[in-house]
């Protein structure tokens, strides 16, 4: 029975007409792990423990949760109890944590079968993948090409039809971008929406979960588990939750669309500012209507976030010190010794350099010209959104500038470069507010994504927005050929 | 930036830079130290920072034990301990 590229509706329905066991469902999403090994999407399998969980659940098929004997991945940045997780990084290359993140437990308890640990960026540190200590994850759709990054081992595992969804996180755009890069679909929730206890802090003011699927459906489904107010994380928001996939489907009919004037599209690829057009008629032929809107500050998104996000970075990873867990140095003189050779040795090159940025913007006489001034610029930036979305309901922009690069092609000279590449998604992060790309076309046989950033809380009108863009299209079914893998 | 100041910010971050890359990653910094410092430019007189997007206080719970002692899982993961402590080279002669 093939179960490769099908959607969790679509295998929730093989279970459920008994055409799969859960037994036999895990077994296949392992195999195709393994045929696809090259793709380097995984750093740590689950299968002894995933394989039996799956053995013993097949007797019990009528647990009413949707995800139910369902495998996903889940991106190496969450804590699993008893499974390795190294966040990509030498530092924590023998880590086994003592405990499962909110997040995760949460999609287990609903009875989804974790197989294994996506790889990542080192730390989440990244937008291409290449940061990782465990080598690059290719782009299902080209060999040699990027998946995207921080999240590019749970988007390539989706997008190549191995597991039906996989969790990510997103500070920056670490869901949204590699999602656009590998056509599939990728939501950023609420800052508080999804509990960060369990997972390894990179800047924890920007960081949240979220789901990676091939529809918005199935998004739907993977934040109605992973949603809710969890006392272990002090930022968590104590709100509602709705039925995410209950609210799917509604008319937008008169919904009021943002198109961001400061972002000028004419500099973009033309075919990806062609995809966009398109995409606006789609939208269009439903009932919505553009309104062009301004954010004045948003053009300061990319260094209001990397003067931030480095600055938490360093604070965060200051717990990396080789005493406690994680890589500890031979040879070491004396205990400052051992903290500069153990985290000498354990960090890779980009967050070396993300922690020296951040040491230095909190370092004293430089504080309040950099960190404290990027906090109030961050302001300026909600006060912008908190703006328009008084006349909105969403706001359309592309993903990402461009499709998927060169392994190599990007950033070796100037960091600078690959920074850009967050240009639409960072200010989101910065608000604290949803986004979702969804794919919609390719450029040079490789995905372009459109993305939807929502009002606080509004992942709901996101994900409706999304779906009847995929119920009148038909991009995200587009499968990757994988040939060149196999 | 200098390398005096690249030296400073790595003994603080606790990073050793190998010699060889340290050209790179001072220029590194200062293309870093340009991009944010562009901000320089825009008006936050009488801005509040916005340290966190939900701007409300961490929320608090009573100081009671709510899990068993795990000390032993804990350790685990420690490079070198004994039953009770994690080790560390000598501090106090």
């Amino acid at each position: 029975m093939n179960i490769q590229f099908k959607s969790i509706i679509e295998l929730r329905a093989m279970l459920d007409n008994k055409s799969i066991s859960i037994s036999e469902l895990i077994h296949e999403s392992f195999l195709l792990a393994k045929k696809y090994n090259e793709l380097n999407c995984f750093v740590t399998m689950n299968e002894e423990v995933g394989q039996k969980k799956a053995d013993a659940a097949g007797s019990n098929n009528k647990n009413s949760s949707m995800l139910f004997g369902i495998p996903l991945a889940q991106k190496d940045l969450f804590c699993t109890e008893n499974l390795r997780t190294t966040c990509s990084s030498k530092i924590l290359s023998n880590f086994i944590p003592p405990y499962t993140a909110t997040a995760v437990k949460k999609l287990e308890d609903a009875g989804s079968i974790t197989i294994g640990k996506t790889n990542m960026d080192e730390f989440a540190m990244g937008s291409s993948n290449e940061t990782s200590f465990f080598g690059n994850v290719h782009n299902p759709w080209k060999k040699g090409y990027v998946p995207g990054g921080s999240s590019g081992g749970s988007a390539a595992a989706v997008a190549a039809g191995i597991v039906p969804a996989a969790t990510g996180t997103d500070t920056g755009g670490s869901i949204r971008q590699p999602a656009a890069h590998c056509g599939i679909t990728g939501l950023k929730p609420t800052y508080g929406r999804v509990s960060r206890w369990g997972m390894i802090a990179f800047a924890s003011s920007l960081d949240q979960a979220g789901p990676l699927a091939r529809t918005a459906e199935d998004c739907a489904i993977l934040l109605n588990s992973m949603s809710g107010y969890d006392s272990k994380d002090t930022t968590s928001l104590n709100s509602d939750v709705p039925d995410f996939l209950a609210n799917i489907n509604q008319p937008i009919d008169g919904l009021k669309i943002g198109i961001i004037k400061e972002f000028n599209l004419n500099d973009l690829d033309s075919e990806v500012q062609a995809r966009f057009e398109e995409s606006k008629k789609t939208y269009e032929k439903l009932g919505a209507k553009f309104i062009e809107v301004s954010l004045p500050n948003i053009s300061a998104s990319v260094p209001t976030y990397y003067s931030i996000a480095p600055a938490e970075c360093s604070s965060n990873l200051s717990r990396f010190d080789g005493v406690r867990f994680g890589h500890r140095a031979k040879n070491t003189t004396d205990l400052n010794d051992l903290y500069i050779k153990s985290r000498s040795e354990g960090f890779g090159d980009e967050v070396k350099r993300r922690i020296l940025i951040g040491t230095y913007a909190l370092s004293a006489g430089y504080y309040d010209a950099y960190y404290k001034k990027a906090q109030q610029v961050r302001r300026l930036i909600k006060n912008d959104f908190d703006q328009v979305f008084q006349s909105v309901d969403v706001l359309m922009t592309p993903t990402s500038p461009n499709t998927a690069f060169e392994f190599g092609s990007k950033g070796m000279q100037n960091p600078v470069e690959l920074y850009l590449e967050d240009l639409f998604t960072i200010s989101s992060n910065l608000a604290g507010l949803p986004a979702i790309s969804i794919p919609h076309g390719q450029v040079n046989s490789l995905p372009v994504g459109l993305q939807l950033i929502g009002n606080f809380l509004k992942e709901d009108q996101l994900l409706n927005t999304a779906h009847l863009f995929q119920k009148n299209s038909d991009f995200h079914l587009a499968q990757p050929s994988l040939e060149d893998f196999s | 930036m200098d390398q005096e100041t690249v030296r400073t910010i790595c003994y603080l971050a606790r990073l050793e830079i190998d010699q060889k890359k340290s050209e790179k990653i001072q220029k590194d910094l200062e293309t870093i130290v340009d991009l944010i410092g562009g901000l320089k430019n825009i008006d936050t007189s009488a801005i509040e920072p916005l340290y966190s997007p939900l701007e409300m206080t961490a929320s608090i719970h009573e100081d009671i034990e709510n899990s068993d002692n795990q000390k032993e899982k804990f350790l685990k993961n420690a490079p070198e301990s004994n039953d009770d402590y994690f080790f560390v080279p000598r501090v106090v002669e």
